[in-house]
């Protein structure tokens, strides 16, 4: 049955160009767009990146941690010129980058599974299945193709915690249909269906009608009447029904057919699919407007802090994007890779405008959606924790038998849930008062940063051929992945050759890594 | 229990300095000129918010004797005339130094967009970043030698609209201090509600001296970094670092230990978070913060959840919230009289909306933001009258509907602010307190 769907779709994408062309000639036709917007709005751009800062930001954005010293340390002696190209494709080919990635359209797909504790457990199933797919190379389409159509064994009851499959896409989403549309729309296409349940959409074109009519190829879940309200992730006896094809509208008289967002309706007469199989065609094909252009703006919001369209995903004619033609370069390379991410990925990171510094030299680069410099943002939670650890040398001790357990008591979990933050976009990131008391004064911290407890502070401290200056080097290098500064250099090493405010130099070592940990340029993307 | 806790005159932080913090902070000549503090003109407010969507009728809108009151009894209160649901008999008892607003009416149904709404007294539309009430009205009325955070929010439930509990256009100074409660002790017949913040103690570690060296670096590094790169979360780390700091090293923090408290006291406010949270907003008042939200979602007084969503079962589990709610509110109201607290500050009862008076196949009641029920108590308050009334059978507001703007306007007259003082947003547009064309309801106000 699969094999059918996989030859319909390729058939019908036939008519484009089956294979896009090197990342190079899509990123130097992006650059190309974006000075001429710059010409045209007045805007100077930053200069371009420092390796130091490039490479930071690089490992953030593809492999969700910072560069290992000894990482840093090489790429920063490499010499020759293709190197940043070339740790761009070693870094896709990582486990770290599987899991960034895994763990980003985790996030984009079961929001509600970090929002709302009952559904917590259902996060290392799906995120085993979504890793399967992603290091196996699966394209895009396929992916999001699958999830929609999963055979959902919801009522395997307890068992379903730990199966490897996409089912949580519909757990967390309780089976209802207008959870369903407005999750598969928001997530898949950028459209934010959701204040067209109850009412037209006060801003945005959508009908209340428009609602339904996507919310029907959902109804044909029944649920029974014994099962726990509280406890929506134990479904008992759910069934499908795959011929319904209408939903009556709640609190009303109307009956609305399934109909697709773009007014398509669907060919009933192939009676071979399913509703649900025949709205992920729909979502999936190369014809629908929003399917490539929302996979690509979330990749472009992962290297940027913000997508082309801000919120990401809300594409509406009240929020338009910045720099559209850059949209449309972008969707249609994804459609021509046959919606490989790695290969978006490559055009992106080989942008000039990817490449930019985070300093600020003209008023004109303030502005996020020019483009013009790299922004501060905040790094997800995971980011931040995996960072920390690589930097302070703490290894997490790995279960074999189900690599996906959460620990809910791990330093790791505790860390994510104290660093989870409400704030939509990266940009504007806030460190709350109880992260800035975890930071300084918690357990965590306090013990990385303690010349007894700390593996990577007692390597640097007792290094027999190290000098002071080597010794700080490391220190800046394992958590800033950059050297000191000449004025850096001064204030620093002056403190820690005086032994610093307890008089030890082990101490005084201490004193310099808490402070870089606590400081915003390792908090932050930059 | 003195009746004030103690503050202390820690000082103005200003720029990036961290060090600043630091000097005030540790160094002991300083410390020792703990000046008694002027005492604070400005009104303070505390924000009960039920998330859910509360029932009018079974909690200040009983409609007994109509098939659409259900099986609620209305019950006299110390204000003859008035009848509140029989799930409020305590509250019903301190009706006197309430006013209860029958006329609510908005159009929005939808929790997070009503959530937004109530909070910060604006649709979410566009660019705008309206912050939320706790945010702008603390800014308004905070106490410079408080060394906690203006806003506390005490277990909120975020989930329908995080937008709606930030600070918005205001920045990340305006962030609230969030404190969540912990269920401390073994044995569960002897656990005790407790809101400590973690980590405010320097490791034992560290001396004082190393602290204050780090402290130094840090400001040296961060004013660096972020003088070339401007940007929110550049600001937002400074800001929560010099907040942090200032609460490490204030007395003020001892408001979050209730051990203190006469047992009596915290039995009455009720032994759930809900009751005990509604006694540290007392405390957390006492101390010199200027606005504290406290949550109530379930009936177990916890956070989680959306408790009055009642869509199923609304009889039973609307008694089982008042049942943590009554004896909560009616004894915050008469701790804060009792201590001369009640007339600088000016407590809020609300939620999101109400609930339909038409009871659904599920005995449950759906949403309902046509005619529903707030209450204000306190300072600049007008206490012991009904605002506005229904129907009979609870669908209609009958006199003097009241817009979530008037309400905006009436809190911000009632703490003695200018309802039309704006701030500058996110797009440089002026943005008043409460929207324009908004006006105090003088009914409503002493």
């Amino acid at each position: 049955m699969r094999y059918v769907l996989l030859t319909v779709i390729i058939v019908v994408a036939g008519d484009r160009p089956a294979t896009a062309g090197p990342p190079r000639d899509a990123a130097a036709a992006i650059d190309r767009l974006f000075q001429a917007a710059w010409d045209r709005e007045e805007v100077t751009p930053a200069v371009p990146a420092q390796d130091a800062e490039y490479f930071r930001r690089l490992y953030l954005d593809l492999a969700g941690r910072i560069p290992a010293v000894s990482e840093i340390r090489d790429l920063l002696a490499d010499e020759s010129t293709d190197k940043r190209l070339r740790v761009v494709d070693k870094l896709l080919d990582s486990p770290a980058s599987v899991r960034h990635f895994t763990t980003s359209l985790r996030n984009a797909f079961i929001p509600q599974a970090n929002s709302q504790p009952q559904f917590r457990a259902l996060i290392p199933g799906f995120e085993a299945w979504l890793w399967q797919r992603i290091s196996e190379g699966q394209p895009y389409n396929q992916i999001v193709h699958d999830i929609i159509t999963t055979e959902l064994n919801v009522s395997a009851g307890p068992a379903l915690l730990s199966t490897t499959s996409p089912d949580a896409f519909f757990v967390v989403r309780e089976l209802k249909p207008e959870n369903l549309a407005s999750g598969t729309a928001r997530a898949f296409l950028g459209v934010r269906l959701d204040c067209a349940q109850c009412h037209d959409h006060p801003f945005d074109r959508w009908s209340q009608r428009q609602f339904w009519n996507m919310a029907a190829f959902y109804s044909g879940f029944t649920r029974s009447a014994d099962d726990d309200a509280d406890n929506p992730v134990m479904m008992q006896n759910m069934t499908e029904k795959t011929d319904v094809r209408s939903i009556g509208i709640p609190g009303t008289e109307d009956v609305v057919p399934a109909v697709y967002l773009t007014g398509l309706e669907p060919d009933w007469e192939d009676g071979s699919t399913t509703p649900r199989q025949k709205l992920a065609n729909w979502v999936v094909d190369s014809e629908n407007p929003y399917f490539a252009k929302m996979a690509v703006n979330r990749l472009w919001a992962q290297f940027f802090g913000r997508g082309i369209v801000d919120p990401v995903d809300d594409f509406s004619e009240n929020n338009p994007a910045s720099h559209p033609e850059v949209l449309d370069l972008l969707a249609e390379e994804f459609i021509n890779s046959d919606y490989d991410v790695k290969h978006i990925v490559k055009v992106i990171t080989a942008t000039d405008v990817y490449q930019l510094s985070s300093i600020q030299t003209h008023a004109s680069q303030e502005e996020s959606s020019h483009f013009a410099r790299a922004t501060l943002r905040g790094l997800t939670p995971e980011q931040f924790f995996d960072s920390t650890a690589e930097a302070v040398g703490y290894y997490q001790p790995y279960r074999s038998d189900n690599p996906f357990v959460v620990d809910m008591n791990s330093p790791r979990a505790q860390f994510l849930d104290l660093f989870r933050n409400n704030v939509e976009s990266p940009l504007e990131r806030e460190t709350t008062i109880l992260q800035a008391l975890a930071m300084m004064n918690g357990n965590f911290i306090d013990n990385a940063t303690s010349v007894d407890d700390s593996q990577t502070l007692r390597a640097i401290a007792e290094f027999p051929a190290m000098s002071d200056e080597q010794k700080l080097d490391t220190l800046f290098l394992s958590v800033l992945s950059r050297r000191p500064s000449k004025a850096e250099r001064r204030r620093f090493g002056d403190y820690l050759l005086s032994g610093g405010a307890s008089e030890n130099p082990k101490s005084a070592l201490a004193d310099v890594f808490w402070v870089l940990l606590n400081s915003s340029e390792f908090l932050l993307n930059h | 229990m003195p009746r004030t806790l103690s503050r202390r005159n820690a000082g103005k932080y200003t720029g990036l300095s961290l060090l600043g913090a630091a000097a005030s902070g540790w160094l002991p000549g300083i410390a020792a000129q703990a000046a008694q503090s002027e005492s604070k003109t400005h009104r303070n407010c505390i924000l009960l918010w039920m998330s859910g969507g509360p029932s009018q009728i079974e909690t200040f809108d009983p409609k007994e004797g109509h098939e659409n009151g259900g099986p609620t009894k209305a019950i006299d209160t110390s204000v003859p005339g008035v009848q509140i649901s029989e799930n409020l008999p305590q509250t019903a008892r301190v009706m006197d130094r309430l006013a209860v607003i029958r006329s609510m009416s908005t159009k929005e149904g939808d929790h997070s967009r009503a959530t937004y709404f109530m909070h910060t007294g604006y649709l979410p539309q566009g660019p705008i970043r309206y912050p939320t009430v706790g945010s702008f009205l603390s800014k308004e009325l905070l106490d410079e030698e408080c060394d906690l955070p203006a806003f506390v929010s005490v277990n909120p439930f975020q989930a329908f609209s995080p937008a709606a509990y930030g600070p918005g256009f205001l920045g990340p100074a305006r962030s609230p201090l969030v404190v969540a409660s912990q269920m401390t002790g073994q044995a569960e017949d002897t656990q005790q509600v407790s809101f400590e913040v973690s980590n405010l103690k320097r490791s034992k570690r560290v001396t004082r001296a190393q602290a204050d060296a780090r402290l130094k670096l840090l400001s040296s590094l961060e004013h660096d970094f972020l003088k070339l790169r401007p940007g929110g979360p550049g600001r937002s780390h400074v800001q929560s670092y010099q907040q942090a700091i200032r609460m490490m090293e204030s007395g003020a923090v001892d408001a979050f230990n209730l051990d203190g408290e006469d047992d009596m006291l915290r039995d009455a406010y009720g032994r759930n978070p809900f009751g005990q949270g509604c006694l540290l907003a007392r405390r957390l008042i006492e101390t010199g913060v200027s606005f504290v939200e406290v949550n109530l979602s379930s009936a177990d007084g916890a956070g989680g959840g959306a408790g009055w969503d009642t869509h199923q079962d609304n009889f039973g589990a609307v008694n089982a919230l008042c049942g943590v709610l009554d004896p909560a509110y009616a004894t915050l109201i008469s701790d804060l009289q009792q201590r001369g607290l009640l007339d600088e500050t000016l407590v809020v009862w609300m939620g999101e909306f109400g609930r339909t008076p038409k009871i659904n196949d599920n005995t449950g009641r759906d949403h309902w933001p046509r005619s529903w029920s707030t209450v204000l108590a306190g300072a600049g308050i007008k206490m012991g009258q009904t605002y506005g009334s229904t129907s009979d059978d609870g669908t209609e507001v009958t006199n003097d509907p009241m817009t979530v703007q008037n309400l905006m306007a009436t809190v911000c007259r009632a703490l003695d602010l200018d309802h039309e003082m704006t701030n500058y947003s996110n797009v440089g547009r002026p943005v008043p307190l409460a929207d324009h064309g908004s006006a105090p309801v003088q009914l409503l106000l002493s």
